[in-house]
């Protein structure tokens, strides 16, 4: 006990003592930044986003080798919430108080990010690039200040994607799974724009996001059967999109599938059908001919610049246990190039509110393999204002529907959807972003 | 707003034979001189107040000039279901009930060796129990005259406490600011009781109306003498047996009320895990960690909300404690909540994080519809003035104040020690604002802090039947009531010491520093925990 007391003798007596912590910038130094990010690496919802986490590293560790920013290297550290947003809780108090970074950038998912974006905001962290369609964490930047998407809203592509449902499926009855919560709740309000509305327990089937693995979506498909839908949209995470493709294909029920693109993730569909014991060939056929949408170029899209420079930066930096291009490494190297953009533009004088204020006032600016620009603005935080449609090939390959590909735009609100012409600019020789 | 040390309530409430005994009239006289005794370097003294409180002070052969008075938090008034004290309890900070399974220890000892006095009273004297905390200022002046008196050496004084003893302790320093040095609360009340008090009643509330439409909850509160506390403990036991059930079942049979959702396939347990997030309840509890799955306990929300299941009843005894003293200062009829709008009261966040225990957001929907409907409880319009006027301060004390608080407190919700952070600062930008106008005497200090003790990150543990055991030594900080390690009790004291030699609270960086040696205390200055769900009110 005695040591306990001289202990706290010896600490009272630091109070006088310790010297007054200089005001600088967590995260920043001369020669680093530090950034954090929470997603899941682990458990049932990791496959495909376990991906996004090692190609933002390897794009960082890319423009590292160039010198960095500003003469800063980029860390980017990474916690793994396993999709339990309780455990986001801790993982971002100790990104926040033990790792002390800079701003979270990049972290994956809705119901998990919910848990944190009020104290992140309250601290004025940087929330940038969010991986997360919901859109009320966006349009109200007076409630989220600090906070910037890296998608485009689940209402954007649900009105986009209604729209060419419409069009394109005009006689076919029309139904959707969606769970419910604000994913599923986004998607159904763009749909509903749109024009297009269900009947709960006909044409509309719902379940509570995470009882997909347990209680499956067999009830659900069966119901939209019986009530003979023929296409029905998916606003639902990919692994329940992946058991609802499973639990149709036993009931031999195949009906159009239409599915926000977060939800359609061919390696996600893949891995979970895998689990299953669906080999690779049978889940690629059961993905086939589902039609989805995406702001950026599909990852098979080997010709275009932005991808031929991520994949040959990936093949050299990635050091992850599964490297392999797909569209989570694309998205993540994608993220990547956007935050580098930021940090530019932002200056080597580089604080919190500095680069919040850049990146709300110069969304035109950041450029990015997008196809679609970005609607940063002192009125909204929405990502990406424009998608394409595109449908699954045999070897999951979005392919547009249109030839050449139409962009189309829209807001988060009643707005009209019409047609994007958008000329995106060209990536540097080194892939490096340019702003200024 | 002791915890319920070594007994487990629900357990000693379907035992409960009640021995109610008649308050006795407080009758001041003169107090008399201490009655002193040295033994093992240390004297002794003992006492009694005017009205007939006792009281001890404990002065070491080594005092190095600073004198520490304790002030303990709120007392049941009658027996039964809860133990009435009798006499002084503590002395010293007091780490009521650690681990649920350690008996209570203080750091009496240890302040001692280092050279600090120590003072206390009980201020339960005569039936003056409850929420007595106004009338608690005067023996708390009365306590440190004699001591000052008999003691000329105290160079400097140390006022802290627990629990209800924040509301003492801030009327008191602002009606006496010179007769403290620095200030210190411990898991204290620092929000208005009304504030707090609204949403123990909330929780009998919500109780009718999920669960047994029988309860009348706050409403039943506030009756005189035995007769009234027996209502008011009738009120408790039927909480307790639905408590009990959910216990055994997990919540896992349908909704019975309201009708409206009898057959809505929403399991009770949803309208636990609600009632919980309305209310305040911690989702964090002695055994549940909010975060650790299996396959019973297959997702964080349901261990939330087996969380909320294990914080639920201590919350409803305080309110019991609490409300029927009320009540009987005041009358009954305390608690109204016509204007309520229980929907504002779901946090967004949660409404996300615990979606999957809610039932989605249909079965939110579904429960907050119904809510919106059903009939409400209204108060006495004038006593429920009375109750919002009750211990009403103005945060202006400018002494330096350190706070200390469990991150998931079972009965005084964390949420108090921010909301009393808030207002200091509020009535610090205040006083800048007019000092700057003038630029006339010195210029205003925020002198307030706030250090909070986590819990380790995961701790649940299942049984070898898959279930969440609830009977283990649980978190080793962070949860419970007034339940802290030694090495934080004696954190926080050496702040108070050197903040009374200073006269200024510690520095953001002496906080960080003291983080890094005392496990699971936050350096975290931020760090902010849900507020109170009446917060504005």
């Amino acid at each position: 006990m005695i040591t306990i007391v001289a202990a706290f003798a010896a600490s009272a007596l630091a109070v006088s003592i310790l010297p007054a912590q200089a005001a600088t910038t967590p995260g920043v130094s001369a020669t680093e930044i530090v950034l954090g990010m929470q997603l899941p690496q682990t458990g049932a919802a990791s496959p495909g986003y376990n991906k996004v986490d090692d190609a933002m590293r390897a794009y960082f560790d890319y423009v590292n080798s160039k010198g960095g920013v500003h003469g800063r290297n980029i860390k980017l550290v990474v916690k793994d919430d396993a999709y339990k947003a309780g455990l986001t809780v801790t993982t971002a108090s100790a990104l926040i108080n033990k790792d002390k970074v800079f701003a979270m950038v990049g972290s994956v998912g809705t119901q998990t990010h919910i848990s944190v974006i009020k104290d992140i905001n309250r601290r004025g962290i940087p929330d940038l690039f969010v991986n997360s369609g919901y859109s009320g964490f966006y349009t109200d930047p007076k409630k989220y200040p600090t906070t910037f998407g890296a998608l485009g809203t689940y209402v954007t592509e649900a009105k986009i994607l209604g729209k060419y449902v419409k069009e394109t499926f005009p006689t076919k009855k029309l139904g959707i799974l969606y769970q419910t919560d604000d994913f599923g709740r986004n998607t159904v309000e763009g749909l509903k724009i749109s024009g297009l509305t269900f009947e709960a327990r006909k044409t509309a089937a719902t379940f509570i996001a995470g009882t997909q693995g347990s209680l499956g979506l067999d009830a659900q498909m069966k119901q939209l059967q019986a009530n003979g839908v023929e296409v029905v949209f998916i606003g639902a995470v990919a692994s329940a999109f992946a058991i609802a493709v499973g639990a149709a294909a036993k009931i031999a029920y195949r009906p159009q599938f239409v599915v926000i693109s977060v939800g359609s993730d061919a390696t996600t569909f893949q891995t979970i059908l895998g689990a299953g014991g669906i080999p690779a060939a049978s889940s690629a056929g059961l993905l086939a001919g589902t039609i989805s949408a995406s702001h950026a170029p599909s990852p098979s899209e080997t010709s275009d610049e932005y991808v031929k420079a991520f994949i040959k930066i990936n093949d050299e930096f990635n050091k992850g246990p599964d490297k392999r291009w797909d569209n989570n490494v694309l998205q993540g190297m994608n993220i990547g190039y956007l935050m580098t953009s930021a940090l530019l533009g932002a200056g080597k004088n580089l604080t919190r509110p500095g680069i919040i204020n850049y990146v709300q006032s110069n969304g035109a600016k950041l450029s990015s393999a997008a196809l679609a620009p970005l609607g940063y603005s002192a009125t909204t935080h929405e990502a990406f204002t424009g998608f394409w449609v595109g449908k699954y090939d045999a070897k999951t390959a979005l392919i547009p529907v249109d030839s050449p590909r139409k962009l189309w735009t829209t807001d988060s609100a009643n707005g009209a959807v019409t047609e994007l012409k958008y000329t995106r600019p060209a990536i540097a020789a080194d892939a490096l972003p340019k702003v200024g | 707003m002791k915890s319920m040390t070594k007994r487990k309530l629900i357990a000693a409430l379907g035992a409960a034979t009640l021995v109610v005994t008649a308050s006795v009239a407080i009758t001041p006289s003169a107090s008399a001189a201490p009655v002193c005794a040295t033994a093992k370097s240390i004297e002794t003294c003992t006492g009694t107040l005017t009205n007939g409180a006792g009281y001890l002070l404990k002065m070491p052969v080594n005092f190095k000039g600073i004198m520490y008075f304790w002030e303990h938090g709120v007392r049941p008034t009658y027996p039964g279901i809860f133990s009435v004290p009798t006499g002084v309890e503590e002395i010293a900070p007091t780490s009521a009930n650690k681990n649920g399974v350690t008996d209570p220890f203080d750091i009496s000892k240890e302040m001692l060796q280092s050279g600090k006095g120590l003072a206390s009273y009980d201020g339960t004297v005569k039936g003056m129990r409850g929420w007595n905390v106004s009338f608690r200022v005067e023996m708390i002046k009365e306590l440190i005259d004699i001591t000052t008196a008999k003691y000329p050496q105290i160079q400097k004084k140390v006022l802290y406490g627990a629990s209800g003893a924040g509301g003492s302790l801030t009327e008191f320093v602002e009606k006496y600011p010179t007769y403290a040095d620095s200030v210190g609360l411990m898991a204290g009340v620092g929000a208005p009781i009304s504030v707090n008090g609204q949403s123990g009643c909330d929780l009998f509330y919500l109780l009718s109306v999920f669960a047994d439409p029988t309860i009348k909850g706050c409403a039943a509160m506030g009756g005189k003498g035995a007769a009234g506390w027996m209502a008011a403990v009738g009120e408790l036991q039927k909480a307790a047996a639905l408590l009990t059930a959910w216990s055994k079942n997990l919540g896992a049979p349908g909704l019975e009320y309201p009708a409206a959702l009898k057959g809505s396939g929403i399991p009770q347990r949803s309208a636990l895990l609600l009632m919980g997030l309305l209310g305040g309840v911690p989702t964090k509890s002695l055994h549940m960690d909010g975060i650790s799955t299996n396959a019973v306990i297959a997702e964080h929300s349901i261990n939330a909300t087996v969380a909320i299941l294990e914080n639920f009843q201590y919350a409803l005894g305080t309110t019991v404690i609490t409300g029927n003293s009320i009540g009987e200062m005041i009358g009954p009829g305390f608690y109204d909540n016509t204007k309520t709008n229980y929907s504002a009261l779901l946090d967004e966040g949660d409404a996300g994080r615990y979606n999957l225990g809610l039932s989605g957001d249909d079965g939110i929907n579904a429960m907050l519809g119904v809510l919106a409907m059903a009939p409400r409880v209204t108060g006495n319009a004038d006593t429920v003035a009375t109750f919002k006027a009750m211990g009403k301060v103005s945060y202006s004390s400018t002494l330096p104040t350190i706070l200390l608080h469990n991150e998931a407190d079972r009965l005084v919700q964390s949420g108090n020690t921010a909301y009393y952070v808030d207002k200091k600062r509020e009535a610090y930008e205040a006083a800048l604002t007019k000092w700057e106008a003038s630029k006339v005497g010195p210029k205003p200090r925020f002198n307030t802090l706030a250090i909070y003790a986590l819990t380790p990150e995961t701790y649940t543990k299942f049984t070898a039947a898959g279930l969440p055991d609830l009977t283990g030594a649980g978190a080793v900080s962070g949860v419970e009531h007034q339940s802290f390690t030694k090495k934080q009790m004696l954190a926080w004291v050496g702040m108070l010491d050197v903040a009374a030699k200073s006269g200024k609270v510690p520095t953001g960086a002496y906080v960080e520093y003291l983080a890094t040696k005392v496990p699971y205390l936050s350096g975290d200055l931020d760090f902010r925990p849900n507020d109170l769900k009446h917060y504005n009110k």
